[in-house]
């Protein structure tokens, strides 16, 4: 099952496992500089608002309601980061648009091995972006559906989903217990083991967002060193998160989404902190669908409209190095 | 094991990997004094209100009403989700106080999934 507290998906399946669990909720944070430099993690800015579907179904759109699911609003060109948490071992499979963002294939319930086409958790503390290349990733961006920039319409030439798309699958339980319960014997074998559209109210303005690919980010995605079979394919949850234009969603829902987050300049400029995270376990290769994107940025060049605003280059000065004992990456703005 | 030694314990767990989690530390980031949060952890006062017992949470990555209840205190926002249909809540929680977990959650609204 799926409960929504506090603004954060928490997937619970007691019929596998009691500690079977894990949460998923989205950051705020700064769009970084789409100008093809390499940046370092920006920070969490809290977490967006999540509402579900079904408590404003009159006002959203007939699709919306057979999708399910909750929401969350954004603003034009605003960047989000996914953060997992959770200590029992759990697959997760996260779609933009219906384009999976780890290996730029299209949607399928299920896992895939090779190439791989999920993240673990915990050992993947958090995903914030397409993943372009090994060690790279181009920040999850919200544009507009209909308009060419979103990774759904790049790859299938279509503006049909939007939103994202996730679904969790436990491990095994037999394989839980043999690798974490089975004997509290051996310290040492503990350390050894692996480490695993249609217009909305308002009839102005569309009111579905999908993800774009944005600025380049170092992020390595991990490989499964548990192997494929040590998921739960018959245990699994599914969500699919919209996203609302971040205007329209007060008169949906009544309630103010949060003001525009800093730009990235501002933020460096007040000598705020960016993040690195380290962890030598093997990461993913890119893949190959998703590393031809255009970024934003380049997208708004081609269409003859200018330059992107706010996307000049910065040069961060405060680069916390964090690590799996301290994944906190709040920033203050 | 009562609110201060849950806090206590918590604490010092996470303070050998990251020093931001000394009493002095973790007192300045929820507002207290630290000879105040000294003196919850070691029973000598009462637990803090609501909102220092929520900052706690937040900073020890605990849940917030497992606290609270450790408090013996119940959330605003539950007090006033009770107040509003107190008899039917008071009746729904004593025939709901010796039913098994998975049949708790079971009636947890659960987020919808639909055809996509």
């Amino acid at each position: 099952m799926i409960e929504l507290l506090n603004n954060q998906l928490s997937f619970r399946f007691p019929e596998v496992h009691q500690k079977a669990a894990c949460s998923i909720d989205f950051q705020r944070t700064l769009r970084i500089p789409d100008d093809n430099r390499e940046y370092p993690l920006p920070p969490g800015l809290g977490r967006f608002p999540v509402e579900h579907v079904d408590d404003f179904a009159n006002k959203l759109p007939d699709t919306w309601r057979t999708h399910g699911g909750v929401f969350i609003p954004m603003y034009q060109s605003e960047a989000l980061w996914i953060n997992f948490s959770g200590d029992y071992p759990c697959a997760v499979k996260i779609a933009a648009g219906k384009i999976n963002a780890v290996s730029g294939e299209t949607w399928s319930n299920g896992l895939s091995a090779d190439p791989q086409d999920y993240a673990v958790i915990p050992e993947q503390p958090w995903l914030d972006g397409f993943n372009v290349s090994e060690d790279f990733i181009r920040q999850f961006v919200a544009m507009p559906l209909g308009e060419g920039f979103t990774a759904e319409e790049q790859i299938t030439g279509k503006a049909e989903h939007g939103g994202l798309q996730i679904i969790v699958y436990p491990m095994k339980h037999d394989i839980y217990v043999e690798h974490f319960e089975r004997t509290v014997q051996a310290d040492m074998d503990y350390l050894d083991m692996p480490a695993f559209l249609r217009r909305s109210v308002c009839e102005s303005a569309p009111l579905d967002m999908g993800l774009a690919p944005g600025g380049l980010m170092r992020q390595e995605i991990y490989e499964d060193e548990y192997g494929i079979d040590a998921w739960d394919q018959d245990n699994g949850f599914r969500c699919f998160i919209h996203l609302a234009n971040s205007e329209q969603y007060q008169m949906i829902t009544g309630h103010q989404p949060p003001h525009q987050p800093a730009t990235a300049k501002d933020y460096t400029e007040a000598d705020l902190p960016w993040f690195d995270y380290y962890d030598d376990s093997k990461a993913l290769a890119g893949s190959d669908t998703l590393g031809k994107l255009t970024s934003v940025a380049a997208k708004v060049i081609e269409k003859g409209k200018g330059l992107l605003p706010d996307n000049e280059p910065v040069q961060p000065k405060i680069i916390k190095v964090i690590s799996k004992g301290n994944l906190v990456r709040d920033g203050e703005f | 094991m009562t609110f201060g030694e849950y806090i206590r314990k918590h604490r010092e767990a996470l303070k050998p990997q990251d020093r931001r989690f000394s009493v002095r530390q973790v007192a300045q980031r929820i507002g207290v004094e630290p000879a105040y949060l000294s003196k919850i952890e070691r029973g000598d006062v009462a637990p803090p209100s609501e909102a220092k017992i929520r900052a706690l949470a937040e900073e020890l990555g605990e849940d917030p009403d497992v606290l609270l209840a450790m408090a013996g205190k119940v959330s605003l926002d539950l007090q006033e989700i009770i107040r509003k249909r107190p008899q039917l809540f008071a009746d729904l929680i004593r025939q709901l106080k010796s039913a098994p977990d998975h049949a708790l959650l079971r009636i947890a609204r659960d987020v919808r999934d639909g055809d996509w």
